[in-house]
């Protein structure tokens, strides 16, 4: 009888807090190979290097290098009538869904995506971004870690 | 027994007078009215013809020539005939009357039996000085006769005890409970400054028990009071006469004497204070005002004498103080060392004029006065004579007060503290009215230190009976016991009650004090009661007063658009991130490994308090918190977060709880065996987790939405456009609704009323002008589009305003030169609200441009 192989998550956050906490707090935290990625740009190339049994994305980089944060700025900048500094913290406050956008690609399909937004408040919102991102999901507002990472293992 | 035979065979046999005014052998002359020999001689041959046993007719006869003889020529022989006749006749009561009539006139007539007989009848009847005479003659003529009179003087002695014991007053007995009774509601009256009421109820308490010292005293007092100095003298005269120690009667009077004008009542004055003086060596004040007044009388050497006597226990203030009068005092006695000194002041007792009591026992009172006769006398025996002559008047009358009373005093001579002791408890419970008796045993109980409470006690008795000098000490020890009140109110009675009293400076410098103290303790109350309430107030209105924050978007929603990334922040930060660690982390914490415990109290550490230099949860919510007060306050408004916002006063609540982890976790991460610690610990990251779950992060943000949302009416629109076309005077266009545009279907945008009114304004307002410019009409049109980011998902709404101008402005002219004609305003208040303008195409044909005003949008429909 072999052993279960040892389950893999990627996390994209500009720190570590998400990764120390599901390690640390959950029960299944040590049971689980925790990827740790920084920007969007690390998180591809961990997803190539990879096979990954779920995604984990922080929202909020506002400790990432601008040069790192992935998104359109000059389309931003337009939008906030050409206020670069602006768009820019706009990029970086929501930043985890242009790296879930980023790494859309290059996620297997069935790979549960989950972003540090609550979605409750407005569900179109979250219908919208799952045209381009099916696997996308929400977090609840206030859920623990053990809680994030049942999801992030597919037991709830 | 000898006396008694000797008596009895003697009485009858009358040797013939030997006196010269009688001769024995003057004849019988019949009735010879007029000479007292004739008389006489009658009597005899009536007599002597009767024989041996005379008739009692022939007695009689013989009587009564006697009788006139005497009274023709009175004498101690024929008192003495007389009283043989008077015996044979069996008159004894004359005969003995004859015969001390004799005695009176020549004892040495009389014979022993007759002399013996005299002074029995004399003792028997209680009249000592007659049985004293009769036995001092007796004893003389033993002696003349060579017979043993030994026993006569120690009879005698007795019977100066008994004369001595008579001359003396009874106690009274107690007052009646009416007389008590009405003193009580004197004195009440007295203290309220009814003094005419007081003076009723007191002379109706004297009416009932005239020698109540009490009663006289509190009478003294009012009429003190009322200023009717002669009748305060009477009472306190009354009273002194009832109890002549008493010092409050002593002092009282003594100072009422001393303001009278004439130079013998102050004299009075001054030996009724020495006599207080030496009754009470303890109030040694006594005796520096009796200096003082003694040399305002002239008298310095008293004066001097009473001064030093003052100064040999003063203090150094007091030596001070007295140093003058001393140096003046000293002068004046060496000045006047030549001149005869005035004998010292000698107490005087008062007579008394007290009636035998019909209270006590009278075998009782008769030996309570032996033993004053005895303490008059003086000498050792005489007071354990005395004591036990009192011993008997308690045994045979044991409700009689006076004895135990008169034996303490015995006592406390000798310094016998127990004996003295058990004798006042007696006579205390014996009559409890007797002020002096509770003074007494108080002050022998102020003796001994560790007594001090029975003390006390007793003073609250004596106070209860009615003594003044109670009332001084037990304001003092309130005073000392930290109840100033409380000596307050003794010192005030004492002033009402002993106004002249030897405590009254005492108690008058008392009351100043503890006034002063009372209104400076009012004033600190008041003050302290006044910043309570203040302080109440102001917790009040810290909690009443102040907007929530929906109330205060809801006031200004133009701070929503500014509101909105804080509260982003807040719920990332916070509630997010809080609510991941805190209800797993108290899990782990109860876990037994203590490794688990202390790598969870250490992350627990680092994101809630930022320790290892990284920026807390804490100081995030904190920092968020911070700036929403402050962009509230650029609005002119307070928050009240804490207390009346439904969502932040959870919020904080948490955060409060957290704080309070902080020693815990420390501790845990430091020595993870401790479990108490990890326990606390792990109860409050529950609780702050529950606090968490409450405020909702949704609805802060439904909030910011609600504030920042204005909804977009194409009536509103139509309107807005008719008042600028009004201003230029200028016919307004139709605007026309593009693309089956609804009313009522759009989504709102997140601007400010003002600002989106100002966007359009202008936008009009440039298409009216340039039309007018170009001297034609124009065609407007309006159309909307609902959009998402294609990355986050968010809606925006795009109203594009359409006209048929021809050329005109485009974006890059918006951008480059945006002052132009306004629109560097529309530009900036669209970016204010994270929104744009741009020349797009035409929407639809008819129109050759349109301008495109990009918001972000609400996700339901306005």
């Amino acid at each position: 009888m072999s052993a279960r192989p040892r389950r893999v998550v990627l996390i994209v956050e500009d720190g570590t807090e998400y990764r120390d906490a599901f390690r640390r707090l959950s029960s299944e935290g040590a049971a689980v190979d925790w990827l740790h990625a920084p920007d969007a740009a690390a998180a591809r190339r961990l997803l190539a290097e990879r096979q990954v049994d779920a995604v984990f994305v922080d929202v909020v980089f506002d400790r990432t290098p601008e040069e790192a944060l992935v998104g359109d700025r000059e389309a931003l900048a337009a939008r906030y009538s050409g206020d670069r500094g602006r768009a820019l913290a706009y990029l970086a406050s929501h930043q985890g869904f242009y790296v879930a956008a980023a790494l859309a690609p290059a996620i297997p399909p069935g790979v549960p995506v989950l972003l540090a937004y609550d979605f409750t408040g407005d569900p179109a919102r979250l219908a919208a971004i799952r045209e381009s991102i099916p696997a996308l999901e929400g977090v609840e507002e206030g859920a623990s870690a053990s809680r994030l990472v049942d999801r992030l293992l597919g037991k709830s | 027994m000898i006396l008694e035979a000797v008596l009895a065979a003697s009485l009858l046999v009358r040797v013939p007078a030997q006196e010269g005014v009688v001769a024995p052998d003057v004849p019988v002359a019949g009735e010879c009215a007029a000479d007292p020999a004739m008389l006489t001689a009658e009597a005899r041959a009536l007599l002597a013809d009767a024989g041996a046993a005379p008739e009692t007719a022939t007695l009689r006869r013989a009587r009564d020539l006697v009788r006139r003889a005497r009274k023709a020529a009175p004498g101690a022989g024929l008192d003495l005939e007389a009283a043989d006749l008077a015996f044979a006749a069996g008159d004894d009561e004359e005969g003995a009357d004859l015969l001390a009539a004799a005695a009176e006139r020549d004892p040495t007539r009389l014979s022993p039996p007759e002399l013996l007989l005299l002074a029995r009848r004399a003792d028997s009847r209680r009249r000592w000085r007659d049985a004293i005479a009769r036995y001092r003659d007796l004893g003389r003529a033993l002696e003349r006769g060579g017979e043993a009179a030994d026993w006569v003087p120690a009879r005698v002695r007795e019977l100066e005890l008994e004369a001595r014991a008579d001359a003396i007053a009874p106690p009274s007995a107690g007052p009646s409970v009416e007389a008590r009774l009405a003193l009580a509601d004197g004195k009440r009256a007295l203290a309220a400054g009814r003094l005419q009421e007081a003076r009723e109820r007191l002379r109706s308490a004297l009416d009932l028990a005239p020698e109540y010292t009490e009663a006289l005293l509190a009478l003294g007092a009012v009429e003190t009071r009322a200023r009717r100095p002669a009748a305060a003298i009477r009472a306190y005269r009354g009273a002194l006469a009832a109890e002549p120690e008493r010092i409050e009667a002593l002092t009282a009077l003594a100072n009422l004497l001393w303001e009278e004008p004439d130079r013998r009542t102050k004299e009075e004055s001054l030996r009724l204070l020495d006599r207080a003086a030496a009754l009470r060596p303890d109030l040694r004040t006594l005796l520096r005002v009796s200096a003082s007044r003694w040399a305002e009388f002239g008298d310095a050497p008293k004066a001097l004498e009473r001064l030093d006597r003052f100064l040999e226990h003063a203090s150094p203030g007091e030596r001070a103080d007295a140093a003058a009068l001393r140096d003046a005092l000293s002068r004046r006695v060496r000045g006047a060392a030549e001149e005869p000194t005035p004998s010292a002041a000698t107490a005087e007792e008062p007579a008394s004029s007290l009636a035998v009591p019909e209270g006590p026992a009278a075998a009782a009172v008769d030996r309570w006065r032996k033993a004053q006769v005895y303490l008059e006398r003086g000498g050792a025996d005489a007071d354990e004579e005395a004591l036990r002559l009192l011993e008997e008047a308690e045994r045979i009358d044991p409700a009689f007060a006076g004895a135990p009373e008169l034996a303490a005093s015995i006592h406390l001579r000798h310094e016998r503290w127990r004996e003295a002791e058990d004798a006042l408890r007696r006579s205390i419970r014996l009559d409890p009215s007797r002020v002096a008796n509770h003074e007494q045993l108080a002050r022998l109980l102020d003796r001994s230190p560790d007594r001090s409470v029975e003390a006390l006690d007793a003073w609250r008795k004596a106070e209860a009976a009615g003594s003044t000098e109670a009332l001084i000490l037990l304001a003092r020890a309130a005073e000392h016991a930290g109840s100033p009140r409380e000596a307050l109110r003794l010192y005030r009675r004492y002033e009402n009650e002993a106004p002249a009293g030897p405590g009254a400076d005492e108690a008058a410098a008392a009351v100043r004090r503890l006034e002063a103290g009372e209104r400076q303790t009012v004033l600190v109350v008041c003050a302290a009661s006044a910043l309570v309430l203040l302080a109440a107030l102001w917790l009040v209105w810290r909690r009443r007063a102040g907007l929530t924050f929906a109330e205060w978007l809801a006031r200004d929603p133009g701070k929503a658009q500014e509101a909105r990334p804080v509260v982003g922040r807040l719920r990332h930060e916070v509630l997010k991130h809080g609510g991941m660690l805190l209800s797993d982390s108290a899990s782990r914490l109860e876990e037994s490994d203590a490794e688990t415990r202390r790598a969870t109290a250490q992350l627990l550490s680092t994101r809630l308090y930022g320790e290892s230099g990284a920026r807390g949860l804490l100081a995030e919510a904190d920092a968020a918190i911070a700036q929403l007060t402050a962009l509230a306050r650029e609005s002119g408004v307070r928050l009240n977060l804490r207390h009346r916002d439904p969502v932040f006063s959870w919020l904080l609540r948490g955060l409060a709880v957290l704080r309070g982890a902080r020693r815990s976790l420390r501790r845990v991460a430091d020595h993870p065996t401790r479990l108490r610690d990890a326990a606390f610990a792990r109860r409050l990251l529950r609780r702050a987790a529950a606090c968490f779950a409450v405020s909702s992060g949704p609805e802060l943000s439904r909030t910011v939405e609600r504030a920042a949302v204005l909804p977009v009416r194409a009536d509103a629109l139509r309107a807005l456009l008719a008042g600028v076309a009004e201003e230029r005077d200028t016919p307004a266009p139709v605007l026309e609704l593009i693309d089956g545009l609804a009313e009522g279907a759009l989504p709102g945008v997140c601007i400010s009323a003002l600002d989106w009114e100002t966007v359009w304004r202008n936008l009009f307002g440039n298409a009216l002008d340039e039309a007018r410019r170009r001297g034609g009409s124009i065609r407007l049109g309006l159309c909307a589009e609902r959009r998402r980011d294609p990355v986050t998902g968010e809606a925006r709404l795009r109203l594009v305003l359409a006209d048929d101008l021809e050329g005109g402005i485009d974006s890059a002219r918006i951008r480059e030169r945006g002052a132009e004609r306004g629109l560097g305003v529309i530009v900036e208040l669209l970016r204010k609200s994270d929104g744009s303008v741009e020349v797009v195409p035409a929407p639809r044909s008819g129109y050759t441009k349109g301008i495109a005003v990009d918001l972000p949008a609400s996700e339901e429909t306005a």
